[in-house]
C-alpha cells in the first residue's frame, strides 16, 4: 500500500523512517498545565446557567486532533510521548483510570504488588545503556531510578529424569563459566550459541539504526547470522550447534517469557532476549512498573500532549480505507486521521471498526492466520517473614516440572496446576519494597485464555485450587514454607487482565513469534500489513513482538510511521 | 564467526522463503470475523462497571434499621447480578439535590442468594436522624425504586489460603451486615469455614438479624455461634455486658488458631484494636473492613490543627469542565467535589480502592496515614485519592470523569 516510499532491499521492503530530531531535554517533574483540550470546549458564557454542573462535567467531548493513541499501555505511552516530543499534537485515550496497562501495581494492606513485571532487559547501567534506556533518555526525556536484579535466575527442574537446581549469573563470561561447572564440556557449544546470539543482536541493532536503509552487503556478510538463523526455531539452532541437552535446559530457562515452546519459538527473539539479559543485566524500577507508567504520563503532559482516563474507545471510524476518527463508549466524538492503536489487531479488526464493512478481508485473514499469545495466572503474596527467613535468596526463580516445553505449553490448556512457574521475590532486588520483616513473592504461570471460559460460580474455587497447587509446587521445589506467612493474597486470572487492560481475551503476550511470524518477516512486511491509511499499531502485537522492552520500543516505530503518514498525507484533513 | 544452521545456501533460501510463507499463510486463512471474546465477556459478568438495580422489598429490622432487597433491573439493561464473596460491598450512586454522590454498603445477603434469574442482594442501613443521606433513603426508597450500583467490591472476605477455616467476627451495630452474609453462606451456601461472632449492640432492640443468626446457629451449631454484647447496661440473661474486650475474646474464641474480621463504626475500631493488641496476634490474622470517611479528621495523627475552620479554593479539571469551587478544611476533596455537583468517580471512600485516583496539580493536602492507599510512585508523581485527602492550601487537581 505504501510501497512508493519504501526502499527496496533484495526482495523485501524496509520502510524509510523520518530523520531523527534531538529530543528536548527536561527534568522529570510534574507538568503544571492541565490538558489543553479542555480549553477548546465551548463552555463560555451562560452555559452553567442552563445546565447543571453534573451535566456539564458529563458533556460529550467533541474535538479534532492530529493523532489519537488508543490505550496507555507500554507501547501507547511511548508512542504518545514520542509524538509529543516530535512536536505533534496527540491525545491519549485510556479505558482504565491509570496509565500502564499491564505495567501497574496495586495495594493490599501494607503491601504494594507489582502487577506483571519480572525484569526488563535492554536498560543497562548508565555506563552501558541498552536500547530501551537510550530511547527513554535521549528521545523521550524520561529518566528513571532503576534497581539492578542481583543474580540472573535460579532454575529448578523437579522431574527426576531431568532434576536440576542451578543459579545462573548474568554477564556473558560468568554465565558460560557457571554453565560449564554445571555441565562439563558445554563451554564450546554454549560459547558458539551465545556468539550467535550476540551477532543477531548486533544485526537487529544495525537494522534499527540504519533507519530502514541497511546496506545489503553488510547484512549478507557482517550480519549474516541474523539472516541465517531467522528461519529457525530455538530447538533447531541448539540442535545445529550440538548444545548438550542439560546445557540447553539452562539456556532455555526463560522460554516462558515468550510463551510458545522451544520447538516453535523463533530463535531471533529468544536469542536476542537472552543475550540482552546477559549483556546488560536486568532491572526493575524502584517503585514498581507503575512508576514507569506515571513517568511517561507526566512527560506526555509536560510536552503538551493530553491524556483522558476512564475513556474507552468503542469505534474507530473508517471511510474508504482512511481513518476518520474515534468514538468513545460514552459517545465522545474525536475527529482524527491518524490513530496509533495499543490494541491487538484481532480486537481492532473484529470489534472496533465502524462500519464493519470497512474491515479489509485480508486483515481478518491475517488475524486468523496468526497464533494468539497466552494469558497469565498470577499469585501475589505479601508474607510476614523476610526473604532470608523464608530461605529465598534469589530474585528470580523458574520452577519447571520438566524442560519438555511442549508438555509445559500443553499444560496451559487444562485447569490443572500448570507445569511451569516463574517466581520473583521483589525484596531481593529492592529490599525496602515492603515493610521490615516482610517480603513479596509473586508466582506467574501461563494459560490459554479460553481454558478459563468457565461458569462464574466456579471462578473463585478454580482460582484458589490452582493458586494452592502453584504455592505447593514452589514450597516443595525450594523447601520453603509460604502458606503460614501469607498476610496479603491476591490472584490475577485471564479475566482479571481482560478487566483491567481490556486486552483481547486477557492475552498478555502478542502473537506467538514462530519463525514465519517473527521480527524479520514482520518487519519486511510492515507496509503490506498496513491495511488502512492512518492506522498504526504498537504494543505486544506489533512488529517488535512482546515483552516490556519490545513494547516500549514499539511505540517509537509507531510514532515514526505516523509521522511519515502525516508528512505524506497531511495532518488533519478538512 | 560464520555460523551455519543447516548450510549456508539452505539458510539463505530458508530466509528468503519466510515472507512468501507468511503471505501464503495469510492468504489461505479464512475471512472470518470472530464473535465476542469469551474472556472479556466473562470478565464483564464477574466485574460489570455498573449494575442497574431495583428495590424489590423493604424490611424493617429494628426501629432504626431497614434491609433493602435489590434485584437486577432488566428494564434498564441489567439481566443478572454479578457474583460476590461474602463480606463485599456495593458502591451505590445516588442523586441528591443535583449532586451525584456514592455510598458503600456491605451486602448482608449471601452469595448463593444472588445467583440465578431471581437472584438478589440485600443491603442493611441504619438511619441516622441527623445524617444527610439516610433520612432521605427512608423517605424515598420503596419497592420499584431504581438504583445504580457498582459491581460487588472490597477486600473484606474470607480467603481460605490465607485465613484458614476458623473465623472470629467482631461486629458493631450495622457492621453486622457482612457477617450475616458470611454466616448464611457458611450454613446454606458454599463457604467452608466456621464463624464465632462477637456482636456489640447498644441494647437488645438494636440487635440486627437476631433471629436470622440464632436460626443459623440452631441449624449448624458447630459452624456458627453468636455472642451478643450490650453496652447499655441492660441486664439480660444470655447477653454479655459492656464491650468486646480482650478478656471476652479469650473466654470465647480459639485465639491461637483463628483469623479475626472486624467491621463496625469508628469508635468500635478504636476500642477493639486496643483490645486485640493485648492478644499479640500477627497482623495477618486481623482483617478489618474500611468504613467510609473519617468523621473527625482534625483528631487524626499529625493533622495541622491551625487549618481547622478555614476554607480553600479548589480548582478542578474534570471532563470538559474547569470548575472553581471551595473546600472546607476537615472535609475530603471528594466531598467538596460532590457537593459542587462534579460527580467525581469514587467507590470505597476510605482511601483503599483507588477508584478516585486523581492528580494533584498544585497545593498541599493532608492524607490520613491509616487510610493512605496510594502507591509509592503516586506519591512521587503527585497522584492522590481525593476521598482520603484533605485540603491544607488552595489546590488545583485533575480528576477523570466517572465511568459508572
Amino acid at each position: 500500500m505504501l510501497g512508493s516510499t519504501a526502499a527496496k532491499h533484495f526482495g523485501f521492503n524496509y520502510i524509510k523512517l523520518p530523520e531523527r530530531r534531538p529530543a528536548a531535554q527536561s527534568r522529570p517533574e510534574l507538568a503544571q498545565s492541565p490538558g489543553t483540550f479542555l480549553l477548546l470546549l465551548p463552555f463560555h458564557g451562560g452555559l452553567f446557567k442552563e445546565k447543571t454542573m453534573t451535566e456539564a462535567v458529563n458533556q460529550l467531548i467533541k474535538r479534532e486532533v492530529e493523532t489519537v493513541v488508543i490505550g496507555a499501555g507500554n507501547g501507547g505511552l511511548t508512542a504518545a510521548v514520542k509524538m509529543a516530543a516530535m512536536g505533534k499534537e496527540v491525545l491519549l485515550l485510556e479505558q482504565h483510570n491509570l496509565p500502564g496497562g499491564f505495567a501497574t501495581s496495586f495495594r493490599r494492606g501494607r503491601f504494594e504488588f507489582e502487577a506483571s513485571l519480572h525484569q526488563i532487559a535492554d536498560i543497562g547501567p548508565s555506563s552501558n545503556r541498552g536500547s530501551v534506556r537510550e530511547f527513554f533518555e535521549d528521545e523521550l526525556g524520561v529518566f528513571l531510578d532503576w534497581a539492578e536484579v542481583p543474580e540472573g535466575f535460579r532454575l529448578i527442574i523437579t522431574d527426576p529424569e531431568q532434576e536440576l537446581d542451578v543459579t545462573m549469573p548474568y554477564g556473558v563470561d560468568a554465565f558460560i563459566e557457571a554453565l560449564e561447572r554445571e555441565v562439563p564440556g558445554s563451554r564450546e557449544p554454549v560459547t558458539r550459541y551465545l556468539n550467535l546470539c550476540r551477532e543477531l543482536l548486533e544485526g537487529i541493532a544495525y537494522v534499527g539504526k540504519s533507519r530502514g536503509q541497511p546496506d545489503k552487503k553488510l547484512l549478507l556478510t557482517k550480519y549474516a547470522s541474523l539472516l541465517n538463523t531467522a528461519p529457525y526455531t530455538v530447538d533447531e539452532v541448539a540442535d545445529a550447534l550440538n548444545v548438550p541437552e542439560r546445557a540447553r535446559h539452562i539456556l532455555h530457562a526463560q522460554w516462558s517469557y515468550l510463551g510458545p515452546p522451544t520447538s516453535r519459538a523463533s530463535f531471533t527473539i529468544y536469542g536476542a532476549m537472552l543475550y540482552k539479559f546477559l549483556l546488560y543485566g536486568a532491572v526493575i524500577p524502584r517503585h514498581t512498573s507503575h512508576e514507569i507508567s506515571l513517568a511517561l504520563d507526566a512527560r506526555l503532559r509536560e510536552l503538551g500532549g493530553s491524556v483522558l482516563y476512564n475513556t474507552q474507545v468503542e469505534k474507530i471510524l473508517v471511510r474508504d480505507g482512511h481513518v476518520e476518527g474515534v468514538v468513545t463508549s460514552r459517545g465522545d466524538q474525536i475527529r482524527t486521521n491518524h490513530v496509533i492503536a495499543n490494541v491487538s489487531p484481532t480486537l481492532v479488526y473484529n470489534h472496533l471498526f465502524d462500519p464493519a464493512k470497512e474491515v479489509p478481508p485480508e486483515a481478518l485473514q491475517e488475524c486468523n492466520a496468526r497464533v494468539d499469545g497466552v494469558s497469565a495466572f498470577v499469585v501475589y503474596m505479601g508474607l510476614d517473614a523476610p526473604p532470608d527467613e523464608l530461605g529465598l535468596k534469589e530474585y528470580s526463580y523458574f520452577v519447571y516440572r520438566s524442560m519438555d516445553t511442549t508438555a509445559g505449553y500443553e499444560s496451559f490448556s487444562t485447569l490443572d496446576t500448570p507445569k511451569m512457574q516463574a517466581v520473583v521475590c521483589i525484596n531481593n532486588a529492592v529490599p525496602d519494597c515492603s515493610p521490615p520483616g516482610t517480603s513479596i513473592v509473586t508466582i506467574t504461570s501461563l494459560f490459554q485464555p479460553e481454558t478459563w471460559n468457565i461458569p462464574p460460580d466456579q471462578y473463585v474455587s478454580t482460582k484458589n485450587r490452582i493458586a494452592e497447587g502453584l504455592i505447593r509446587d514452589l514450597e516443595e521445589a525450594t523447601g520453603t514454607r509460604l502458606r503460614e506467612h501469607i498476610e496479603e493474597f491476591a490472584v490475577a486470572t485471564p479475566q482479571t487482565f481482560a478487566r483491567y487492560t481490556g486486552a483481547h481475551n486477557g492475552i498478555i503476550y502478542g502473537y506467538e513469534p514462530e519463525p514465519w511470524d517473527s521480527l524479520l518477516p514482520r518487519m519486511m512486511m510492515m507496509d503490506e500489513d498496513q491495511h488502512v491509511q492512518g492506522l498504526q499499531f504498537c504494543g505486544g502485537s506489533a512488529f517488535r513482538c512482546h515483552g516490556y522492552s519490545s513494547s516500549y520500543l514499539s511505540g517509537q516505530i509507531a510514532a515514526l510511521l505516523t509521522l511519515r503518514d502525516i508528512r505524506e498525507e497531511g495532518g488533519l484533513r478538512s | 564467526m560464520k555460523i551455519k544452521v543447516k548450510g549456508r545456501i539452505r539458510d539463505l533460501l530458508a530466509f528468503r522463503r519466510l515472507v512468501p510463507e507468511r503471505q501464503k499463510r495469510f492468504a489461505s486463512a479464512p475471512v472470518l470475523s470472530r464473535g465476542a471474546a469469551p474472556i472479556n465477556q466473562t470478565a464483564k459478568q464477574l466485574h460489570p462497571t455498573r449494575q442497574n438495580l431495583v428495590v424489590s422489598q423493604v424490611r424493617q429490622e429494628t426501629p432504626t434499621t431497614r434491609t433493602f432487597r435489590l434485584t437486577a433491573d432488566s428494564v434498564s439493561g441489567t439481566s443478572s447480578l454479578a457474583p460476590f464473596r461474602a463480606g463485599q460491598y456495593l458502591s451505590l450512586k445516588l442523586e441528591l439535590d443535583g449532586s451525584t454522590i456514592t455510598r458503600p454498603y456491605s451486602i448482608s445477603s449471601a452469595p448463593f442468594e444472588a445467583a440465578g434469574a431471581d437472584g438478589y442482594y440485600e443491603i442493611t442501613i441504619r438511619k441516622n436522624e441527623d445524617g444527610f443521606l439516610t433520612p432521605r433513603i427512608w423517605e424515598n426508597w420503596s419497592a420499584g425504586t431504581r438504583i445504580v450500583s457498582s459491581e460487588p467490591t472490597g477486600l473484606f472476605y474470607h480467603e481460605p489460603l490465607r485465613d484458614g477455616r476458623k473465623l472470629v467476627g467482631l461486629a458493631g451495630g450495622s457492621g453486622i451486615a457482612p457477617f450475616c452474609s458470611m454466616a448464611k453462606e457458611i450454613v446454606l451456601g458454599s463457604m467452608d469455614a466456621s464463624l464465632l461472632l462477637l456482636y456489640g449492640s447498644v441494647s437488645r432492640e438494636d440487635i440486627v438479624f437476631c433471629d436470622i443468626l440464632s436460626g443459623l446457629e440452631n441449624e449448624a451449631p458447630e459452624k456458627i455461634r453468636t455472642v451478643h454484647v450490650l453496652s447499655s447496661g441492660e441486664n439480660a440473661e444470655g447477653f454479655e455486658q459492656g464491650f468486646i474486650t480482650a478478656d471476652l475474646i479469650r473466654k470465647t474464641a480459639d485465639v491461637e488458631n483463628s483469623t479475626f474480621f472486624i467491621c463496625g463504626p469508628q469508635a468500635m475500631y478504636d476500642f477493639v484494636f486496643k483490645e486485640l493488641a493485648q492478644l499479640n496476634l500477627p497482623q495477618r490474622r486481623i482483617r478489618s473492613e474500611v468504613y467510609g470517611s473519617t468523621v473527625h479528621i482534625e483528631q487524626a495523627p499529625g493533622y495541622p490543627r491551625e487549618v481547622v475552620g478555614q476554607t480553600f479554593n479548589l480548582k478542578v479539571h474534570i471532563g470538559g469542565v474547569t470548575a472553581d469551587i471551595t473546600a472546607a478544611a476537615g472535609e475530603s476533596l471528594l466531598v467538596a467535589m460532590e457537593r459542587a455537583g462534579l460527580a467525581p468517580p469514587s467507590s470505597c471512600r476510605s482511601g483503599e480502592c483507588g477508584w478516585c485516583h486523581s492528580r494533584l496539580v498544585s497545593g498541599e493536602v493532608y492524607v490520613h496515614p491509616e487510610r493512605d492507599g496510594r502507591r509509592a510512585a503516586d506519591k512521587k508523581y503527585g497522584w492522590i485519592h481525593p476521598c482520603s485527602s484533605y485540603p491544607l492550601t488552595d489546590l488545583e487537581i485533575s480528576v477523570p470523569r466517572s465511568d459508572r
